[in-house]
Parts: structure tokens; sequence; C-alpha cells
């Protein structure tokens, strides 16, 4: 069967200065997915590819059997792939309950949006005392907690993470991990993530790949990748 | 003193709905329009021309003025400043198209409507009196319609998927079009609503200071001045400035009345040293 995404030979530049050079990338439906490289390597412009931020120059793009490069972000949110951007980036004068129905700006289903809210709430409970607060007024942990509870607003089959632990108290990251495991694990949500954190990108992932200056220099299954010297060595900072 | 007040009122809500529209734009698009000033005097020209010379009723005059502003603001969004955003990655581009298009829009209201001041006939007649305070009835027919027109477009924004997504676009724009906003879609939706309520308030006011051809440039000074009070950007903000620019000015006239028409001479030089302490006006953000 057809991977659920797929990249082949994709490549992307901004201006005249290449960021993806011919990489190749597959992700089978219910997988997690993990794309680990230092700054720089290329990680966060496949996102970018995939969302329709940027447009690739050569290459395709297809999720569930259809071309989606050259789609414009809406399209592409409304055929079922949410993204959790890098920054986080939550509205930030908005109020918590705003920027969770504006993660539901492409469904019009009134009822099933209602039914995701209660989900979103049920797994993040400390968004529901502050639905009235002001996003931009919450602590990193917290906004990061909005960001992906708002990705789910728009019921996504693949969600794609920027970063999720950029710039988080370590203690945080670990809850964010553990509500990235339960969205794959109980929701079915396919995940395609992106950290510079490799050791708990690759402690949650089933495969990896990981980027070195715009190309793929390994993949294989997180569990060998952890154990792979290379990987210790170049991705991990050689401490095990 | 209540008369002050109330001056000061009439002239704020009037200021408040031109403010909004500036900020609006500048908030969708990041574009400073200085053709503000000449869409409000269109506005006034177009009810002059339906309710002043086709004697159609006011609403129906009104509601003409609003619809061609919307359409000169999407044509213009359309056709002018999206493809300059596109191809230009300089902010000035855009502040040069907008210079160009407030000359533009000068010369061609002075070609179809002439030199000449223009009013029409009163929307109401009769004046309130209460104490020492007398205001025309027309008056306070017209700063109602604009607080009115003021609360409905907060409420707009506050309450409806159009509105939460142009306010999502306005704080982070990347965030929105990965939402599923359609960002090119509302930049023109935007651009329409706000020279609309430029038109508005230059067809709101055609029925008390009359309009001609010359004073679009004064009003575009103006709406910016209660911008940069305010903080740009920001819907609070363009509201607070105008009524803030409205007291201060209603203030003025009558405390410094003796000393000649230095009214907006002061009202320069606090907001100079107002700004110095506070460059992002009250509740602006320091915009990147």
């Amino acid at each position: 069967m057809a991977p659920m995404l797929s990249l082949e030979n994709v490549e992307l530049y901004y201006d005249h200065v290449y960021a993806l050079k011919g990489v190749s990338v597959a992700l089978e439906a219910g997988e997690t997915v993990a794309l680990i490289g230092a700054n720089g390597a290329g990680k966060s412009s496949i996102l970018r590819a995939i969302t329709g931020l940027n447009r690739i120059r050569k290459g395709a793009i297809t999720f569930e059997g259809q071309r989606i490069d050259g789609l414009d972000p809406a399209a592409i949110v409304k055929l079922g792939i949410a993204m959790v951007p890098e920054g986080r980036r939550v509205f930030p004068l908005m109020s918590v309950r705003d920027n969770l129905m504006m993660g539901a700006f492409s469904r019009s289903d009134a009822a099933g949006v209602r039914a995701s809210l209660d989900d979103v709430l049920h797994r993040f409970p400390r968004l529901k005392d502050r639905l009235r607060q002001a996003a931009g007024t919450m602590s990193g942990g917290e906004q990061q907690m909005l960001v992906i509870g708002r990705a789910l607003m728009a019921k996504p089959r693949l969600l794609l993470l920027d970063e999720p632990s950029l710039g988080v108290a370590p203690k945080i990251v670990q809850d964010i991990a553990r509500s990235i495991v339960a969205i794959n694990r109980d929701e079915g949500v396919s995940v395609l993530l992106v950290e510079q954190n490799s050791r708990m990108a690759l402690r949650i992932s089933h495969r990896a790949y990981a980027l070195s200056t715009g190309s793929i220099a390994l993949s294989g299954l997180s569990a060998d990748l952890v154990k792979d010297e290379r990987v210790q060595r170049l991705y991990l900072g050689g401490e095990v | 003193m209540e008369q002050v007040i109330a001056n000061g009122l009439y002239l704020g809500a009037q200021y408040a709905l031109i403010a909004l529209g500036l900020t609006l734009i500048f908030a969708l698009m990041n574009v400073l329009n200085f053709a503000h000033g000449q869409m409000y005097v269109l506005g006034g020209f177009v009810v002059y021309e339906v309710y002043g010379l086709m004697k159609l009723p006011f609403v129906v005059a009104l509601i003409a003025a609003a619809a061609t502003l919307a359409v000169l603001g999407a044509v213009l969004e359309r056709f002018l400043f999206r493809t300059v955003i596109r191809r230009s990655e300089r902010e000035e581009s855009t502040m040069l198209l907008a210079a160009g298009v407030a000359y533009f829009l000068d010369a061609a209201i002075l070609l179809i409507f002439g030199e000449k001041q223009r009013g029409v006939r009163k929307i109401v007649n009769g004046v309130f009196m209460w104490d020492n305070l007398i205001l025309p009835w027309d008056r306070i027919l017209v700063a109602g319609l604009a607080i009115a027109f003021i609360v409905a477009f907060i409420l707009m924004m506050q309450y409806t998927k159009p509105g939460r997504a142009m306010r999502a676009m306005a704080q982070d724009r990347t965030a929105a079009q990965l939402m599923g906003v359609p960002v090119a879609f509302y930049g023109l939706v935007g651009f329409a609503l706000g020279a609309m309520l430029a038109g508005l308030v230059g067809g709101l006011l055609v029925t008390i200071t009359g309009v001609n051809s010359g004073i679009g440039g004064p009003i575009s000074i103006k709406a910016f001045m209660m911008v940069m009070i305010g903080g740009a950007g920001v819907v609070g903000g363009a509201i607070a400035g105008g009524f803030i620019l409205g007291m201060l000015e209603s203030v003025g006239l009558t405390v410094l009345h003796s000393y000649g028409d230095v009214t907006y001479l002061v009202i320069f030089i606090a907001m100079m040293i107002f700004l110095a302490i506070r460059p992002n006006g009250l509740m602006g953000k320091p915009w990147g």
C-alpha cells in the first residue's frame, strides 16, 4: 500500500539558496516519524513544503494518493493536515477559546467542532480554566499546549509538529512528549515531528530521518537509530 | 463645559470611525493608506449626488457611498496593492503606492466633482436644548450613527468567523494561513471594509460640514494622528485615538479661542512630546 504521505526528491530554495536538495520521506498511516538534525539542516523546510507555505522547485508531495505540492495552505488544511508551527505562534491578543476556534476555521460542522473542543479541553485541562485569558499572557508550556490543541481542532489525520520542545521548561517537555504519544496512539493521528531535541524525538517516534544540509543522511527505526554510533556522535551529543 | 464635552464626543465618534478604517487596513495588509482622506471625500460626494441632487432618501445615499468605496477598495487591493506586495519586499513601496493613489483620487475627484464646496439639505431639523447645552439634532443623529457603526464593527470582529479570521491574520499572518484562512481573500475584504468606513464617515458628514475636493489630505493627516495616538493596528487604539483627538479639538477651540487659530499647533506639539515618550501610542505593539 502507498504511504499516507510521501515526499519524492523534493527540492526547495529560498531565493537562490537551497534548503532541500532531493529529499524523500515517507510516512505510513498511524506512524510517528521524527525528523532530526542540526539547525538549518532543512527539517522545518520539509514542513513548510508540506503545508504549502513554500513552493517546491522539483519533486512531488503526495498525501493519501493526491498530489498536494502547488496547493495553497488553506486547501492543504482542508485535506486533513494540521501544523503546529515553530515558536508556538499563538494569536497573542485573542482569548484561548478564540485561538482554539481558529484551529477549526476550515471546518463547517458546528457539532463536530464543539465535540473537538471538549476533547481538546479534556486532553489539556489547564486550558479549560483559561478560556477567556489572552493567549499571549500564558507561560511557554501552556502556549505550546494551546497550539497543539489548536491544531487538533482541525481534526487532522496528519499532525505536523515543528520544534514543540523549543524554549519550554524540561518538565513540560515530558508532558508534551506524553501528549504527542497519546494523540498518536489514542486518536490514530499520524505525526511528523521535527525536533532538535533528538533524544526525545527518537524516544517517542517509530521511525526517524536524520537530515544534514538539505538531504537525508540516515534513516531507520528510531529504536535502532538511538543505538547507532553515528547518531549518538552527531545528534545525541555523545553522552549516553 | 457640557457643550465642550458634547462637541468632543460628536467629533470623537466620527474621528474614531475614520481611524478604524485606517487601522484595519494597516493591521491586515501592513499598508499605510495615505488615500484614506480622499476615500472620505469620495463618500461625501456620492451622498451629495444621490441625496443632494437625485433627491433619493439619505439611507439609500449612504448605502451607495459605502458600496462605491467598498468596490474601490477591493479593486485597489486586487490590482494595485496585492501586486506590489507580492513583487516588492520593501514596505516603502506600498506607502508610495498609497500616496500615488491619494494624488490620483484628488485629481479624479476634482475633475469629476469640481472645486466647489458642496453641501446637502439637513437630514433632520431642529435643535436639542437642555440647560446650557445646545446640539442640533442632525449632529446627534450623525454621532449616533457613527457610534452604531463602530459598535457593529466591533461585534463583527469579535463574534463572527470572518472577524476572528481577520484578527488572527493581523496578529500572525503565517499562523492564520496554517489554520486555513485564505489570507489573500481576507486582505481584499479588509481593504474594502476599511475604504467603506472612510466613505461612510464622509457620507455622514457631508450633511453637516459639507465636502470639497481639497479636504482629503487634511482628513488623512488627522486619521494618522489618531492612529499614532492610540497605537497602530489596534482597534481599541483607533477608537481611543479618535475620541482623544475629538476631545482635544473641542477643548482647544474653546480654551485657546482668544489666541487665534492655534489649536492644532498645540495638538501637534503635544503629540510630538507624547510620541517621544510612548512611540507606540497608547495601546500599540512594537511592530516588527
